[in-house]
């Protein structure tokens, strides 16, 4: 309540951000989901980090962007640049949004982090008309390679972290993946194998191929019948 | 910028001590019991006055994040974007419980005469400072009271093994205390806090608060604390909740900050440059040049 307490100065004019400082470049992957958004979508961003992909579609494709973000630093950045971006988990701050809420609901890289990936997957094609989920690709031959060989964990540019340390503890192959869309009725609409430098193979998702040689997938579902 | 004193107050807008035309006397607890949607009803009322058809952004912390939510939701074609800070959708049991322990102290000082005080020349200062002393500590936080007093002695080198101030934590109280006597009214403090006791947003839609802003266009930024116990970020979670169940155009940061409640009255960066962020947003989206 604080009647009556003084306020503090606010901001002088010179420490206030311009408003919407260019981002670097988006990293390939994001680039690849960004093509893939028509303009003007309803899109949430979950695990939205600083806000590139969200800034890129408010600029590029007058999207009505929003997104969520686990760490506080993300969020305030996010904010700080003018998106409309919430400090949430996606295992736990999914449930409120309606059906249907948004046309896009983007998943980047996040997925093999959540506890519940299933559930998490259902939410998903949930509250967006479209789902749009990427990760890396667990069956890449390098990851088979490193266990086969020198029966380690592995661990690569893809998947920077000890084994002890990691925040992936729900890490699949694309082969997996295709498994758990099909058993939750879900239809791949789109599906991109991305290499090392994030361009894509032309390679069936479904290939032997794709599973040995793509570093990250990138899929498009919706629940069947929409 | 638009900001008016609230309906029910002691400094400036209508309130207990005024005196009521019908009698020629001071209101006193004749007064009606006011709510937060009367407080934003007399602001709507000004707007009007000034010619003002919608409201670019409405902010305000506390209570003043209740008259956000109740702006967005009693007016929301006149409220462009929205930022309620350190508040919550409906006063806590536990937040009630202190508002009564205020207006007990109040009440229980004999100069409070029944809430005449005014008109019998007395004044309940002692209860009026209690209440303030209760209510400054749900301001605070444990670690920034202890951060700033620890168990310093206040000029002294030793206990004293009686009731006088011994702690500084104590002398700083009691200052906050008959300071606050000096430019507050008792009987506003018993409106003020009721006002705040009765709000519940969801009321009026079976208690569920999504049909509040059902339809709402407003952007929303919600703001809280990390160390704000009386208005915890749980409470502003609810709100996004909420919101997010309508589909509304929310964001929402929690700031870190020892600071407690408090905090939003601060010069606290981070929840500066995020607000700031906010606005920029907003304001190259009403189309608003920066200049």
């Amino acid at each position: 309540m604080g009647l009556g307490t003084t306020i503090a100065a606010p901001l002088a004019a010179a420490d206030r951000q311009a408003p919407r400082p260019a981002l670097p470049p988006l990293r390939a992957d994001l680039k690849l989901i960004a093509d893939m958004i028509p303009a003007g979508s309803r899109v949430l961003d979950i695990g939205c980090g600083d806000g590139a992909l969200l800034d890129h579609l408010s600029r590029t494709k007058r999207v009505d962007g929003r997104g969520m973000e686990l760490s506080q630093e993300g969020v305030n950045a996010c904010v700080r640049h003018g998106l409309s971006v919430i400090q949430g988990d996606v295992d736990n701050d999914l449930d409120p949004y309606p059906d249907a809420a948004f046309d896009y609901v983007v998943l980047s890289q996040t997925l093999q982090a959540t506890r519940h990936p299933k559930k998490v997957l259902e939410s998903l094609a949930r509250i967006g008309r479209h789902a749009i989920v990427s990760f890396p690709n667990f069956g890449h031959w390098h990851v088979r390679l490193d266990l086969l060989l020198h029966g380690r964990m592995p661990y690569n540019p893809m998947l920077a972290y000890t084994w002890y340390d990691t925040p992936n503890i729900h890490l699949c192959t694309i082969r997996d993946f295709i498994g758990l869309a099909a058993k939750l009725g879900l239809v791949i609409e789109q599906s991109l194998i991305l290499d090392r430098s994030g361009q894509p193979w032309r390679l069936a998702a479904e290939s032997r191929a794709a599973n040995w040689l793509g570093e990250q997938g990138i899929f498009v579902l919706s629940k069947s019948g929409r | 910028m638009i900001c008016s004193n609230v309906l029910g107050g002691c400094l400036g807008t209508s309130g207990p001590m005024d005196i009521n035309p019908a009698t020629n006397e001071p209101w006193g607890l004749n007064f009606p019991v006011i709510t937060i949607g009367d407080m934003v009803n007399v602001q709507r009322r000004l707007i009007d006055h000034l010619g003002i058809d919608s409201l670019f952004c409405v902010i305000g912390g506390s209570m003043g994040g209740m008259q956000v939510l109740q702006w967005a939701k009693a007016y929301p074609e006149r409220v462009f974007a929205a930022v309620p800070i350190a508040t919550a959708a409906r006063h806590s049991a536990q937040n009630i419980a202190f508002n009564e322990v205020g207006r007990q102290a109040i009440m229980a000082d004999p100069d409070w005469c029944g809430g005449d005080y005014l008109r019998q020349g007395r004044s309940p200062e002692r209860g009026l400072a209690v209440a303030r002393m209760a209510a400054h500590i749900t301001y605070l936080s444990q670690q920034a009271l202890h951060r700033k007093f620890g168990r310093n002695l206040q000029d002294r080198a030793k206990i004293t093994y009686g009731f006088e101030a011994d702690f500084q934590v104590e002398s700083y109280l009691r200052h906050q205390g008959t300071s606050f006597v000096e430019r507050f009214d008792a009987n506003a403090y018993l409106y003020i806090t009721r006002a705040m006791d009765y709000f519940d947003l969801a009321a009026d839609h079976g208690g569920r608060l999504a049909e509040a802003f059902r339809g709402t266009r407003t952007r929303y930024c919600a703001i809280s604390f990390t160390s704000d116990w009386l208005f915890p970020t749980a409470e502003s979670r609810a709100i996004i909740h909420a919101l997010n169940a309508v589909a509304a155009n929310v964001s929402f940061v929690e700031i870190e900050t020892d600071k407690g409640h408090d905090a939003f009255l601060l010069d606290e960066p981070e929840f500066l440059r995020t607000l700031g962020g906010f606005i920029d947003g907003c304001a190259t989206l009403r189309g608003f040049v920066w200049a």
